[in-house]
């Protein structure tokens, strides 16, 4: 063949070519070689887009734009997301431990907002504040200054400065002292974690015994007038009664509206059906009883014949044409100018124990810092949940529940700017959501029951930080409790026979020791980039125990602990020894199809288990537990939900408050995050 | 020389021309085309970049590539030998290295293609199809990009070299295809598993880890699996690597090769006198 021939000229071509290719090779190979893909520093991108972790960003202060927060922006080498930090405390913080490094990679730039040429100063109240959003700067550029009577409300703050001028001026006038990125890094802050809102969540309980124990005293006034024998109507005998005193209501229908301008008791002689209660029926129109005064108590009463406004639409809209009003005026004005059987305007102190209320609109709604307290409250709305409106609504009003039933209509308990608030030991029933939160931090719910909820159990909105939702019951609801924010720590939960048990939509948060039974769906991972620990919870049942939204890898366990997964352990390893992924559809079906089991054990499926996990910031959409528990942590709780008592309806009990304190639970220090 | 060379250029293009004959090797290469594609594909490594898919890719690669560079190394001196043709190129102006190296060379061309398309082929496919889950936040590429991924197919083709040179030494000193296939096999099985149980060994017996990172890097695995670390994966874990002595793993692959190649020359020109010597032996046994 000629083409063995050295000598031909197709030959030599074909030589030159392959000796061109050899080359272009040797030069392509040496290029990415000596190319460093990590010195490729992407710009700064616009905040809003990056996803947020750290502080929250809605506190009142910042929501209103007085007070500004330094933020930092990080790059990390394995996750495709930017990373949003609220204060550098945070970011600071996040460093500390090494487990975000593991998760996402190390920083390939981070960078910081400086307020140079933005009018760096404070408020009135000591927060620091800045014309405007700073610049961006690398954080090893920029300067800081330190220990200035500047603060976020959070605590001290770091306030970062392009130029070292610019720094010095402000420290000048705010005290501290100016300080580079590696003292910033040093530093160590003091970043409260879910793990103290958990530690904090007994001491909750223990303040709504207080107020509600102040409440009673309260309410506990001399009887000075009563209706029928001194006064007439209700109305007149109020406005006879000194103050301090209590108006005895006996039984009987009282057909009237009443307005309460001073402290005083209400007392009926019950809020029960029968010939022995008291009633009081509105004309269909407006409020029943209005309480303008603090310390208010009203007892023993049965309410009805509010009038069906649920909200001021007028009030809503003029607000939106004004610009004078706080960033939530149209949400104040709308829900908090409706009807109720009780409505508190500008009345702290008010106590409401044993009423009863038939409602069109609301049943208590508070307004303008109308704190109260109700107990043996029971609220029955509107069948339509777009007829009536909320069975409590507090609007920049804390509330503490207890012992209450809601009963139909739109929102259980709805809370808007609330921070501080207690819902306990109440039963929510056909609400659309049973705890709604907006906008409201530090609260507790806990040991409530809801059933039948037409969009959720426990929602949290917004992003507010720092609630505990422990020991609730959530049954046959579209979702179980889903709650966003920072710092949340949902724990002890039970949710049987949901759509969604439940969802970790809050960041830096805490969910463990939950029972997730029988539901479509157990849990849903949704923040992009996870940052929550969950761990210690048993999925038993559910159609799928978990699945995951966008974003990296999520590991549900803390160092060596992970969930219970009924199905897990089926096989011929022993249990717990096989990393869980309930979002790989092989182990999602084991505990549905013991066949899955088999294909588990294929050599594909063993080589797939063995290679993904590492670059988890890099993984997308999915969820691995890689220790999962040998058997439930919590038998009883699961047991009495499955067992031969499930068709029971009462709420399953934690016992959260002996199991909660901090010492006998350290799941707050190793690995894992959601 | 280059009349030497010419020797080596006609004995490279004889070789391609075997090899292009040989369909049963491009059935090879469809078959690792479809094990990467689909670990890619079901790993989900690939869904978001190249470095999880390196990562993915590690395990197999390590034991594929080796498989198919003894495939088609572990015929490639002894066939000629066998057919009785090696004794034909004797008579051929053309040195026993020249032979050597243009066998080697030919079929580390066919190594090229046969396993850098398969991997090229699904580097593509990452790189045209990786995206973030979703788009409502700003992204960015992290650490990830092509170079790295380029890196890595660099590193597969001298490790697949060496053990294709190799097993084409082992295959040297076979008389049988049979002996042959097995003394490659042999060769496969010593330096998948070979040199990292032999580092674990000398670990449990108490040698000190710190000389990991050389030890590491005398098997051609330990070298290539150290490498992809230093240079590839372990960009995204840290700024500063120390998986394996960089220096000392290239210089393994490389020496692995040439020894393959030296031994190979050696047993093709010391073959036939070995031989005669043996006959002398036996002829003076026999007296």
């Amino acid at each position: 063949m000629a083409v063995f021939d050295p000598a031909t000229a197709r030959s030599r071509r074909l030589r030159l070519a392959l000796l061109g290719l050899v080359a272009l090779a040797a030069v392509a190979t040496a290029g990415a070689f000596a190319a460093d893909p990590s010195e490729s520093v992407p710009e700064p991108v616009r905040f809003d887009d990056a996803v947020e972790l750290g502080l929250s960003s809605e506190t009142d202060a910042l929501m209103a734009g007085d007070a500004t927060l330094p933020r930092v922006q990080v790059f990390y080498s394995q996750l495709q997301y930017v990373v949003g930090y609220n204060g550098i405390a945070s970011f600071v913080d996040s460093r500390r431990d090494g487990r975000t490094e593991r998760q996402f990679g190390y920083p390939l730039v981070a960078y910081v907002e400086t307020f140079d040429h933005r009018d760096p100063g404070t408020t009135e109240s000591g927060l620091f504040a800045a014309g405007g959003a700073g610049g961006w700067t690398p954080v090893g550029e920029a300067r800081y200054v330190v220990d200035s009577d500047a603060r976020t409300p959070a605590g001290p703050v770091v306030v970062p400065f392009a130029s070292r001028d610019a720094a010095a001026a402000f420290a000048d006038e705010h005290g501290g002292s100016v300080v580079g990125w590696a003292a910033v890094r040093s530093r160590s802050f003091d970043v409260d974690s879910a793990a103290t809102v958990r530690a904090l969540a007994p001491d909750r309980w223990r303040t709504a015994n207080d107020r509600i124990a102040a409440a009673e005293r309260r309410a506990d006034r001399p009887a000075s007038v009563v209706v029928g024998e001194d006064a007439p109507t209700i109305g007149a005998a109020v406005a006879a009664a000194p103050p301090n005193t209590t108006v005895r209501v006996p039984p009987g229908t009282y057909e009237e509206t009443v307005t309460v301008n001073r402290s005083v008791t209400i007392a009926g002689a019950g809020s029960g059906t029968g010939p022995g209660a008291t009633r009081v029926v509105g004309d269909g129109n407006g409020s029943v009883i209005t309480v303008h005064a603090r310390d208010v108590a009203v007892t023993g009463l049965r309410i009805a014949g509010t009038g069906n406004r649920a909200r001021d639409p007028e009030a809503a809209r003029a607000s939106r044409e004004s610009e004078g009003g706080t960033w939530d005026t149209n949400i104040q004005l709308g829900y908090g100018y409706g009807d109720a059987g009780i409505k508190a305007v500008g009345a702290p102190g008010l106590v409401v124990d044993d009423v009863a209320v038939d409602t069109e609109a609301s049943g208590i709604l508070l307004r303008d810092g109308s704190h109260a307290t109700a107990s043996g409250l029971l609220v029955e709305g509107t069948d339509e949940w777009q007829d009536g409106f909320m069975g409590v609504a507090g609007m920049k009003s804390r509330v503490t529940v207890t012992n209450s039933r809601f009963e139909g209509g739109r929102d259980g308990i709805y809370l808007h700017r609330a921070d501080g608030s207690i819902v306990r030991n109440s039963t929510f029933v056909d609400n659309r959501y049973g705890t709604h939160l907006m906008y409201t931090g530090d609260a507790l719910v806990a040991d409530n029951a809801f059933r039948n909820e037409l969009f959720a159990g426990v929602t949290v909105m917004t992003r507010p930080a720092g609630h505990a939702i422990v020991g609730n019951d959530v049954r046959n609801s579209s979702a179980g409790i889903q709650a966003s924010g920072t710092r949340t720590y949902v724990g002890y939960n039970t949710r049987v026979g949901n759509e969604l048990g439940f969802s970790t939509s809050a960041r830096g948060s805490l969910y463990e020791h939950n029972v997730v039974v029988d539901n479509e769906l157990g849990a849903r991972a949704t923040t992009v980039v996870p940052s929550s620990r969950v761990v210690a919870n048993d999925f038993v049942g559910n159609g799928d125990h978990a699945t995951a939204g966008a974003g990296a890898l999520r590991v549900w366990a803390d160092g060596d602990r992970g969930n219970y997964w009924d199905g897990a352990s089926v096989g011929p390893h022993a249990p717990g020894s096989r990393a869980y992924r309930p979002t790989s559809p092989v182990d999602a079906a084991l505990h549905r199809h013991v066949s899955a089991a088999a294909v588990r054990e294929s050599p594909a499926a063993r080589l797939l288990d063995a290679l993904r996990g590492t670059v988890p910031g890099a993984r997308s959409g999915s969820i691995i537990d890689p220790a999962p528990a040998a058997a439930p942590y919590h038998p009883e709780r699961v047991d009495a939900v499955t067992g031969a008592g499930a068709d029971a309806d009462g709420p399953v009990r934690a016992d959260w408050r002996a199991a909660g304190e901090p010492a006998g639970n350290a799941t707050a220090t190793a690995e894992g995050s959601a | 020389m280059n009349r030497r060379l010419g020797g080596v250029w006609v004995v490279f293009r004889r070789e391609l021309a075997t090899v292009r004959r040989t369909p049963g090797y491009a059935v090879l290469a469809v078959g690792l085309l479809v094990v990467l594609g689909g670990l890619v594909a079901v790993g989900g490594g690939g869904a978001t970049g190249f470095v999880p898919a390196v990562v993915d890719l590690l395990l197999p690669t390590e034991v594929l590539v080796p498989l198919l560079a003894v495939v088609l190394g572990y015929r490639a001196l002894f066939a000629d030998a066998a057919s009785g043709e090696l004794g034909v190129i004797r008579t051929c102006p053309v040195s026993a290295a020249g032979y050597v190296v243009g066998v080697l060379l030919a079929r580390t061309a066919a190594l090229v293609v046969l396993v850098g398309g398969p991997f090229a082929l699904v580097g593509a496919y990452v790189w045209l199809t990786a995206a973030p889950d979703t788009g409502i936040f700003a992204t960015h590429s992290g650490v990830d990009s092509p170079v790295l991924f380029l890196r890595f197919l660099a590193l597969v083709v001298p490790f697949g070299a060496a053990y294709l040179s190799l097993s084409a030494a082992v295959s040297t000193i076979a008389t049988t295809r049979r002996s042959a296939f097995a003394l490659g096999l042999l060769a496969l099985l010593a330096g998948v598993l070979g040199g990292d149980l032999a580092v674990l060994r000398s670990l449990s017996a108490g040698a000190s880890p710190s000389g990991i990172a050389g030890s590491l890097a005398l098997s051609p695995n330990g070298a290539f699996r150290g490498l992809v670390f230093e240079h590839v994966i372990g960009v995204s874990f840290a700024p500063e690597g120390g998986f394996v002595d960089t220096g000392r793993a290239v210089a393994s692959l490389v020496g692995w090769t040439v020894v393959g190649g030296v031994a190979a020359v050696a047993a093709i020109a010391l073959g036939p006198r070995v031989d005669v010597a043996v006959e002398h032996l036996r002829a003076r046994l026999d007296r």
